[in-house]
């Protein structure tokens, strides 16, 4: 996929492709954008099958976020977590994440994957994974889009901790 | 005009449904429908409350079309 795309580099500005690949999307489905992918999924998730997913030739270091349940916050006892979203909307506003990440980053492509449903303790929620030719910027890029994709996916969790559970809702945009 | 109405989370407790279709007048605004959706279901002042229409994030002031999906859910806590 990578070579057709450098022979395409030779004829064509690059930054032409990309638009023309953006306008045929379909934002109802599974996002599968060039080199880069976002998934929902109640499935439990293989970190390291996701990271080598975004492994390309031209890359050198992929940093991989595996975000999981915590069974303690602040001496509260997590029993499970629920994870809801609005998944047509969440699909898109992880994709415009990843476009802004390519923007401000040196880096090839991202999957980022998130699971729904019930989770039990240790089990993971999020794995982002960034590939780049150096890891510094993997590892930037990594940082922004988890902390962009907790205030920006359209993605809730519902904590069942010992005496009760709640909807968690996060900081306002 | 018909506008379907979605709920996720905190909102679809508050409100007892994840999906209702409203009749609106046309080119009701968001905050407008907003306000007669919380007056049919008051549970939902307890919280704050983000909209969204047709899956992009709205601000209120928004006029609505028949057929519209309007998205209403709390600050997002994904992760």
């Amino acid at each position: 996929m990578k070579a057709t795309n450098s022979v395409f580099l030779l004829l064509f500005p690059a930054g032409k492709i990309e638009m023309a690949d953006r306008e045929h999307l379909n934002p109802q489905s599974k996002i599968q954008n060039s080199d880069d992918f976002f998934e929902l999924t109640t499935s439990s998730l293989d970190v390291g099958a996701i990271a080598r997913r975004v492994v390309l030739p031209e890359c050198g270091a992929t940093v991989s976020l595996d975000g999981y349940v915590r069974q303690w916050t602040k001496g509260r006892e997590t029993l499970y977590l629920v994870y809801e979203a609005y998944e047509p909307m969440a699909l898109r506003e992880m994709e415009k994440l990843v476009e802004q990440a390519h923007a401000q980053f040196e880096i090839a492509s991202v999957g980022i994957v998130h699971r729904l449903g019930k989770l039990e303790i240790g089990e993971t929620s999020v794995v982002i994974s960034v590939a780049a030719a150096h890891r510094r910027a993997a590892f930037e890029a990594c940082e922004w889009l988890i902390k962009e994709l907790k205030r920006t996916v359209p993605i809730w969790k519902k904590e069942v901790y010992v005496g009760g559970e709640l909807w968690v809702e996060g900081e306002k945009l | 005009m018909k506008v379907q109405v979605l709920f996720f989370g905190a909102t679809a407790d508050a409100v007892g449904e994840k999906e209702i279709k409203i009749d609106l007048e046309s080119k009701t605004k968001v905050t407008d429908a907003f306000e007669q959706i919380v007056s049919a279901y008051p549970n939902l002042q307890k919280h704050t409350l983000l909209f969204a229409l047709n899956q992009e994030y709205a601000h209120g002031n928004e006029t609505l079309n028949e057929g519209d999906e309007l998205g209403i859910f709390t600050a997002v806590s994904g992760g």
